[in-house]
């Protein structure tokens, strides 16, 4: 069996009133880079909490390694994490903040220099063994948390936003960084973002949660072109929806109607008819000049507003559906044909349209700004 | 507009205009608030330097300036406060009330902040409250408390040091409590769960991180339970049994309704340095031990002294 090996049986987390987490599923193969995403509130953070030993699971089972961990406390873990804020402790410098955890496993002297040694190089900060934390960049602290957590060789090493207080593009740096460290150590990153992007990037696979649930659980690519959930659909980036009418459902093709237009799209593994959504991610959304084309799967409309974006022009278009659609095209340098006011052609092709019916993730409850739960958690 | 052009410092005008556009310039420093602050420094120190002058006098008037002498503090073979055994035995009560104060109610006060920066169940809240208590309730009345206390229910203790010790840990703990806990609370419980999480048991992890991060608070909090014990009155007299186990402000305040010497305004004087110079090594350790928390040159608050 791999080494790093997570699986989460129903797992269950009551504070006084809401239940954060609420009995889910999830099993992280060994040596992955698994990333749960989800809104602030969704869980996501105090399920990372439970794994570490921050917190009482209220019921269910934490399997490490196929043991049961839940009743175990942190300090008996084969398990790190690289906190959300580093929490790199101030009165100590960055060898000695390293050497903490060699130190409490009583390792001999010649071998936590060396080990330690090792670890600061692993994350590029040889010679800054003395430095106090208070003397560190944001990124160098973030390295520092990292050496500390991964100079115990643990089994699985969960990061709780750990770009999260760091300037976008100093992130982006990391990102890559960490997957390369990642690829070179070998152990299970288990990785808590609310960045859809981050978790795109970096994942082999990621689960999305929403108020205590996992959402769905797949491959990057998977989740972004294939949501099964309104939710999902609409946290991962921006998504078209439009209300619709499923005509008939099969293997090959499902046909839908919305207001007079009838749409096919790829077969959905829905075998059901009647009152569903359809997305349709902004880039897949192609724009052709009124008139040019007809027929399949194509919808007049109107250019309601042009948004410059620097990569590429965001163009909303009024369908003749009523909706308010937008696509997004790419920033070639030649212009945009179209302006306010412009009747266009909207295509949707089949391969780009998803069909969510209702009942399923209901409602997007989006960009969740509610209070968190999960904040009043952890604090 | 206009309101903004009459605060221009302005060339020409009346002084009168002049100061008030000094005063009221909104890009300068708040100078009516320095000028209150100044003022008020003022009426509270000078009376204190007069007081300390006259410890050095030469005569035995406290009013009036002869010459400067260490007559008071050692060099009067009878009233000097070296001399006199009661000044004397005042001074050495006073410190060993204050120095037992501090190594019985700082240790208990930290362990009771621990518990309960760290209890979040039923009467923890009640808890906090009540360790309010020492601070609001009225000296005269914790005085009599105490005093009834040792009379009549626990008459094992008799009146005297014993019993003053435990009077002044009984209020100190409190100073304690509430120093140290707003520390814990700053600091939060990151520290600790990165230590758990990196092997330590909750013992390591208290005296490997947590003592550690809370030093500067916990010196803090003996030099103000040093500062309080040395300056305690009320307790001190109700639980005192007269004679040795009198304190320099007791003595200070029988010797002022008889014939006052400057020696009391020497042995006031001594109560206060000695005083100043604990609450300073407290706050010199307090910016030695937080020295990794502080950007270099960047403004930080006085923390636990700033209260």
């Amino acid at each position: 069996m791999a080494r790093g090996e997570i699986e989460l049986n129903k797992l269950t987390k009551e504070f006084a009133e809401v239940r954060a987490v609420d009995g889910i599923d999830l099993h992280v193969h060994g040596a992955e880079f698994f990333s749960l995403l989800g809104p602030s509130g969704c869980g996501k953070t105090t399920t990372l909490r439970m794994i570490a030993g921050f917190e009482q699971p209220t019921s269910g089972q934490i399997l490490l390694d196929g043991t049961d961990v839940a009743y175990t406390p942190p300090h008996h873990r084969n398990v790190n994490t690289v906190f959300q804020n580093y929490a790199l402790f101030p009165h100590l410098n960055v060898f000695d903040n390293v050497a903490f955890g060699l130190r409490r496993a009583k390792r001999p002297k010649n071998e936590i220099k060396q080990r330690v040694g090792q670890a600061l190089e692993l994350v590029q900060l040889s010679g800054y063994d003395k430095r106090k934390s208070s003397q560190l960049s944001g990124g160098q602290q973030q390295r520092v948390a990292l050496a500390r957590a991964l100079v115990l060789n643990p089994a699985v090493l969960l990061l709780d936003e750990p770009l999260g207080a760091l300037d976008a593009k100093l992130r982006k740096t990391l990102q890559i960084e960490l997957k390369a460290l990642q690829q070179e150590v070998g152990i299970t990153f288990l990785y808590v973002t609310h960045d859809q992007e981050e978790a795109l990037t970096m994942s082999d696979r990621l689960a999305v949660m929403n108020g205590g649930h996992v959402e769905q659980i797949g491959a990057p690519q998977d989740v972004y072109e294939d949501p099964e959930t309104l939710f999902v659909a609409d946290f991962l980036g921006v998504s078209n929806l439009m209300e619709a009418r499923v005509v008939s459902a099969g293997a090959g093709v499902c046909r839908v109607a919305l207001d007079g237009y009838e749409l096919e799209t790829r077969g959905t593994k829905l075998d059901v008819t009647g009152a569903a959504k359809i997305v349709i991610r902004p880039e897949r959304l192609e724009l052709e000049e009124h008139g040019t084309a007809s027929g399949l799967n194509r919808i007049p409309g109107m250019v309601e507003r042009l948004v410059y974006v620097g990569s590429a022009v965001q163009v909303i278009v009024r369908a003749a559906t009523g909706e308010s659609l937008q696509a997004l095209i790419q920033n070639t340098g030649k212009g945009i044909p179209f302006e306010q006011g412009t009747p266009v052609q909207l295509h949707l092709p089949p391969d780009a349209v998803r069909v969510l019916p209702f009942g399923i993730g209901d409602e997007p409850s989006l960009k969740a700004d509610e209070p968190a739960e999960e904040t009043a958690a952890t604090t | 507009m206009t309101a903004v052009a009459e605060s221009r410092p302005t060339r020409g005008f009346s002084p009168a205009a002049r100061l008030r556009g000094w005063i009221r310039n909104p890009w300068g420093r708040p100078r009516f608030l320095v000028l209150m602050t100044w003022a008020y420094i003022l009426w509270s120190i000078v009376p204190v330097l007069i007081a300390v002058q006259f410890s050095f006098n030469g005569t035995r008037s406290r009013t009036v300036w002869d010459s400067f002498s260490t007559r008071w503090y050692w060099g009067d073979p009878v009233d000097s406060v070296w001399h006199d055994p009661t000044l004397r035995h005042a001074l050495v009560q006073s410190f060993k009330l204050a120095g037992a104060d501090v190594l019985i109610a700082v240790p208990i006060g930290v362990l009771l902040a621990l518990g309960l920066a760290r209890w979040h169940g039923r009467g923890s809240g009640a808890s906090n409250f009540i360790m309010l208590f020492p601070l609001v309730t009225p000296e005269i009345v914790m005085g009599v408390a105490l005093l009834l206390v040792f009379t009549e229910l626990f008459t094992f203790v008799h009146t005297g040091t014993t019993a003053q010790i435990l009077g002044h840990v009984t209020f100190s703990i409190s100073f304690v409590v509430v120093i140290v806990r707003g520390r814990l609370f700053s600091i939060g419980r990151q520290y600790e769960e990165a230590a758990a999480d990196l092997g330590a048991s909750p013992f390591v992890a208290l005296t490997r991180v947590l003592l550690p991060l809370l030093t500067p608070a916990i010196v803090a909090s003996a030099a103000v339970v040093f500062a309080i014990s040395a300056d305690d009155f009320v307790i001190s007299q109700w639980l005192s049994k007269g004679g040795e186990t009198d304190t320099v402000p007791i003595r200070i305040y029988s010797a002022t309704r008889a014939a006052p010497l400057p020696s009391v305004n020497a042995i006031a004087t001594i109560m206060m340095v000695s005083t100043l110079l604990i609450v300073t090594l407290g706050f010199v350790a307090w910016r030695v031990f937080t020295r990794g928390e502080r950007k270099e040159g960047a403004k930080e608050e006085l923390g636990a002294f700033g209260m």
